[in-house]
């Protein structure tokens, strides 16, 4: 070989040879975190931290490797400290493997911390944080949230996947916004936005299969509305039907399901419509120095559902439902519009919406503009067009009950 | 402080459990092994300085001064010095005669057993020397018997007596031995100071059969032979060209190999042929056994991993490869052939490509092209992740990577280390032992590594598919020095990735990839024609085109056009002008042809001799151009199928 390149070709190696395994960890000596949950600590000014860990030999159950006896895919520990990384640092004092975060799907934040002491550390240390995810989820519970992290729920043999998977699946019940770390960041750190999370709790819905007569005896993780924030502190929550009206603004569904009565007689007889195409838009308007906001929905669904027993064509029900549907959806929109004008927060980002469609504007009245949503005109215009009744040609109704 | 707690020694033998201890330990204990051993040469070599590589006196250079000396007038002295030159040698075979049963003057004939043919020295020395010339004489009765005690001249002789088509004239003894040792007879005659050497050669050799390291399923089965007259005739059946020519010379001071040189004038750029026979010209060893000396010897970048000359085995690649301007070196005694120039790519693509449809030929190149990545990568990009970029495997993946881990005691690093090379040795082993045993082997080599290994807990169950993947990638590659050179440059690359991470990995690959782009094969580029990037040569890379639409020979050849235009088949056209030649009957009735078409069975008969006649008709308009030319000699395919039935 020529010689110049045999000390260069030293130096190379060297760098293999000296480099010691620089930040070479093993996969088996990490404990990779599922889920985390943040909880006020016991004395004031500290967090505790809750963390799900995966035991990976009881999650696959490999063959070969021995099971390490107890069972449990998951162990979950839990530490305080005076800051989240301290709190963190703190698991290492008992976690036999060092705390990866690499694979963390759901941040839980308890709402007593939501309330008191705000979100501003939570943004900053977990986006701040190189190996966590900005796609992790983070969900508030009025619950423990501790108690979330270690709650075995869903169908997935992690309990921090069954949230994960719960979200990704969760366009059909559309009663909890999907918000991961980096939208959450976003909209706080924009001016025209205020950060929305969606709201978990434990109930007692599973059932089981041991004993069927404890009937809801197993905690489940359910997703139940919408908690919103005024700068960093938890606010106030709404309801999942509530929450409905929101999620037009904040996290549009794929479908959305539409329940309606269908007979003036019976307010139990109802029609399920199910909403499969639809053109949502919020225009802006600076009306004589006001902001003011312009909402077009116009709905195609389909008839998914008819209780009420008619002789009429589909084609007559059909129409003659559009009217309510339309009335149904304007009222959740212009609800929650409600909502977020009685308490001056604007959790629907419509200042957001404002400011990409006048941008001067926005900076003179940025400084005002609680007071100004609260006063702002919103004109809700929504049409809605039934298309399909799916299978049937003609409403299911039996020989007899048209006599009626 | 950090730093030297990283670096330091002794931290490996306190407990601590890093990969980095036990990359050490290896690398120190390798070290020491090395260091060890080269002091013990060291000292034994200086205690002996000289003796060694002595060659024990100076009988060469006797030899040396007997070769160079002319031919004797006497038949006894040049005996004697044959013998001298060639003593002890039990296969040395000398036959005393005189031409014309004593009649005329006295010969001797060397030949080596084994080397010649006994039926040649035969029918063709001995029998026309001292039967055939009576005979002979006695038909021609006495007119020139004034001649008959004369001397003859070895001209006169070769002329008239040696039945034998090959007969040279030796003039010293280096020339007379070199021919008798390359099987050829030496016959002396009494009085001439000229040796004849007549063509005897014929020794045992393996007829042409299936080659062991490239196989097709579509293709000839016959490969290269260890005899290089078998190995040119098969190329030379193949291409029946007046500008194919073969160049011969002798390599090697003691062996005295034939060597070949294999080229088409007009396709091969002369240049190319000129710095091939420069190399093998400047070559100065004393032996050449194998085509791999050569190789070694004429190699464009002695040092690198990259093979910059094509090995092949098969007869049909070598004509393909000089019907594209390339240069072949044949060797005697190895069926192994050099193809001149050479690039990467060449290494992954196989004859079959050729042979096969060219969707199937382009589909399984790609299947190549993935099986060299693959088999490059795999198992590096596995120890990145698995110990340093846990992120990046998704989480189920990751999970079930721990899982099989959980009872691992060695680092990835090492783990994967460890699996190569067990899979090295098993494929070196498959390699080496008696056939017989070799089944035996490779069950119990699958048994220990895939299945007993893992339920062991010495290796993660993913390892072994990874390493088994990357195994099967290797064995997919077409070209064996190809796939040597990717399975060498695995271990540094798992190296890097193992100590550095990405960072490593891209390092190691970088470093490779920079150093590929420097190399060339006898001048040209080793990864052309991806880079530089050759747009025309395009068509036979990634993909195998399609036989007419390989226009043009690649760029590395001196004539470029390798067919006419307009190659690709088309159905024949049932138009007007076809139409207008048909026989009334058939006219009658075509606008009923193919309604009746499936029940009669000649139907087919009309079409093609419609297209025949059309053909006929374009023939006799005159002077074509060339396109049309074309045409019609498509068109008139027909007419030949036709006439064979």
């Amino acid at each position: 070989m020529h010689k110049q390149w045999t000390i260069p070709f030293l130096l190379i190696l060297c760098v293999f040879g000296l480099s010691g395994c620089t930040g070479a960890v093993d996969i088996n000596d990490l404990a990779m975190v599922m889920a985390v949950g943040l909880d006020k600590g016991d004395t004031p000014g500290t967090v505790t931290v809750t963390a799900q860990i995966a035991r990976p030999s009881d999650v696959v159950g490999q063959t070969g490797a021995p099971a390490a006896g107890t069972g449990e895919p998951i162990w979950t520990a839990t530490a305080t400290g005076r800051s989240i990384f301290e709190a963190i640092r703190n698991l290492g004092r008992y976690s036999s493997r060092r705390v990866y975060w690499g694979h963390n799907k759901v941040i839980v934040i308890g709402e007593d911390l939501a309330r008191d002491e705000g979100i501003n550390d939570v943004v900053d240390f977990f986006s701040r944080n190189h190996e966590l995810r900005m796609r992790t989820w983070v969900v508030v519970t009025p619950d423990k949230a501790s108690q979330i992290v270690a709650t075995k729920t869903g169908l997935e043999v992690v309990p921090g996947n069954s949230i994960d998977k719960l979200f990704h699946f969760s366009d059909l019940v559309a009663e909890a916004p999907k918000i991961d770390l980096r939208t959450m960041q976003a909209s706080y750190l924009s001016d025209g936005s205020e950060v929305v999370l969606p709201v978990v709790q434990t109930r007692l819905r599973g059932v089981s299969t041991d004993n069927p007569k404890e009937f809801g005896s197993t905690p489940q993780v359910e997703l139940s509305g919408t908690a919103y924030f005024e700068k960093d502190k938890l606010k106030g929550t709404l309801n999942p039907d509530d929450t409905e009206g929101l999620m037009w603004f904040v996290d549009p569904p794929k479908t959305r399901v539409v329940v309606i009565p269908c007979s003036s007689s019976n307010p139990n007889q109802t029609a399920t419509l199910e909403i499969r195409h639809y053109k949502f838009k919020v225009v802006p308007q600076y009306v004589q120095g006001r902001p003011a906001f312009r909402i077009q929905l116009n709905v195609e669904c389909n008839l998914v559902e008819l209780d009420c027993p008619t002789k009429q064509s589909h084609q007559q029900v059909m129409k003659a439902l559009e009217a309510s549907v339309e009335a149904n959806l304007k009222k959740e929109i212009s609800d929650a519009i409600e909502a977020s004008k009685t308490n001056k927060v604007d959790f629907l980002g419509l200042g957001s919406r404002f400011q990409d469609r006048y941008p001067a504007e926005w900076q003179r009245i940025k400084s005002n503009w609680p007071e100004l949503l609260s006063t702002a005109k919103v004109n809700i215009d929504v049409s809605a067009h039934i298309r399909s009744p799916v299978l049937l040609s003609t409403p299911t109704v039996p020989d007899s009950a048209g006599d009626r | 402080m950090y730093l030297h707690n990283r670096l330091s020694l002794v931290r490996c033998y306190d407990g601590s459990r890093r990969p980095f201890c036990f990359v050490t330990f290896i690398v120190t204990y390798f070290v020491m092994f090395i260091v060890t051993f080269f002091g013990a040469f060291l000292l034994h070599f200086s205690l002996r300085v000289g003796g060694w590589f002595s060659n024990g006196g100076s009988n060469v250079v006797d030899v040396q001064e007997l070769l160079d000396h002319h031919i004797f007038h006497d038949l006894g002295e040049n005996v004697g010095r044959v013998k001298t030159i060639l003593v002890k040698n039990a296969d040395l075979v000398q036959r005393d005669f005189s031409v014309r049963e004593a009649a005329g003057p006295a010969c001797t004939l060397f030949y080596i057993d084994g080397l010649s043919n006994n039926m040649l020295i035969d029918a063709g020395v001995l029998r026309p020397l001292i039967i055939d010339s009576v005979l002979r004489d006695r038909i021609a009765g006495s007119t020139d018997s004034g001649r008959e005690h004369r001397p003859a001249g070895p001209h006169q002789t070769a002329e008239r007596l040696l039945i034998n088509p090959e007969v040279k004239f030796a003039d010293t003894y280096q020339k007379a031995i070199d021919g008798l040792l390359a099987g050829e007879s030496l016959l002396f005659i009494d009085g001439v100071d000229e040796a004849l050497l007549v063509g005897t050669k014929g020794w045992e050799s393996r007829s042409p059969g299936e080659t062991a390291t490239e196989v097709v399923i579509r293709g000839p089965r016959d490969g290269f032979t260890e005899n290089i007259r078998t190995n040119t005739s098969l190329i030379r059946r193949r291409i029946k060209d007046p500008m194919f020519r073969l160049e011969s010379l002798q390599i090697g001071t003691r062996t005295k190999t034939f060597v070949n040189v294999v080229y088409i004038e007009g396709i091969a750029k002369q240049e190319l042929v000129d710095e091939v026979m420069t190399r093998l010209e400047s070559i100065q060893v004393d032996s050449v056994l194998e085509s791999g000396y050569l190789e070694e010897l004429i190699s464009d970048a002695p040092w690198s991993p990259f093979r910059t000359v094509k090995l092949t085995e098969r007869p049909d690649v070598v004509a393909a490869a000089i019907l594209e301007g390339r240069v072949a070196i044949l060797t005697d005694s190895t069926p192994f052939v050099l193809v001149a120039p050479t690039s990467f790519w060449e290494g992954l693509m196989a004859s079959d490509d050729y042979y096969s449809h060219f969707y199937l030929g382009t589909f399984s190149r790609i299947i190549r092209y993935i099986a060299f990545i693959v088999s490059l990568t795999l198992s590096s990009i596995y120890v990145m992740l698995v110990s340093f970029h846990q992120e990046m495997i998704p989480t189920e993946l990751a999970l079930s990577v721990a899982a099989g881990r959980e009872t691992v005691p060695f680092p990835v690093l090492v783990e994967v280390l460890g699996m190569e090379t067990a899979f090295e040795l098993m494929r070196e082993a498959g390699l080496r032992m008696p056939r017989p045993i070799g089944q035996a082997v490779s069950i119990v080599g699958s048994l220990i590594i895939g299945q007993a290994a893992v339920q062991a807990g010495l290796v993660s169950p993913i390892m072994v598919i990874v390493v088994a993947v990357t195994g099967i990638s290797s064995f997919a590659i077409p070209s064996y020095s190809t796939s040597f050179t990717i399975r060498l440059l695995r271990f540094p690359i798992i190296i890097a990735s193992g100590t550095l991470g990405l960072l490593g990995f891209v390092g190691a690959m970088f470093v490779i990839t920079v150093h590929a782009l420097s190399l060339r094969s006898f001048g040209e580029p080793f990864l052309a024609p991806m880079i530089p990037f050759q747009p025309s040569d395009q068509k036979d890379a990634l993909v195998r085109s399609p036989w007419w639409m390989l226009k043009s020979r690649p760029w590395i050849a001196k004539d470029v056009t390798r067919q006419g235009n307009d190659q690709m088949p088309k159905a024949p056209k049932n138009n007007g002008s076809g139409k207008a030649d048909l026989a009334p009957d058939e006219k009658a009735s075509d606008g009923q042809s193919h309604k009746s078409a499936q029940g009669k069975p000649g139907s087919d008969h009309g079409d093609s001799k419609s297209s025949a006649s059309s053909g006929q008709q374009k023939r006799a308009q005159p002077a074509g151009t060339g396109e049309q030319k074309d045409k019609t000699r498509r068109s008139r395919k027909p007419k030949k199928i036709l006439g064979g039935a």
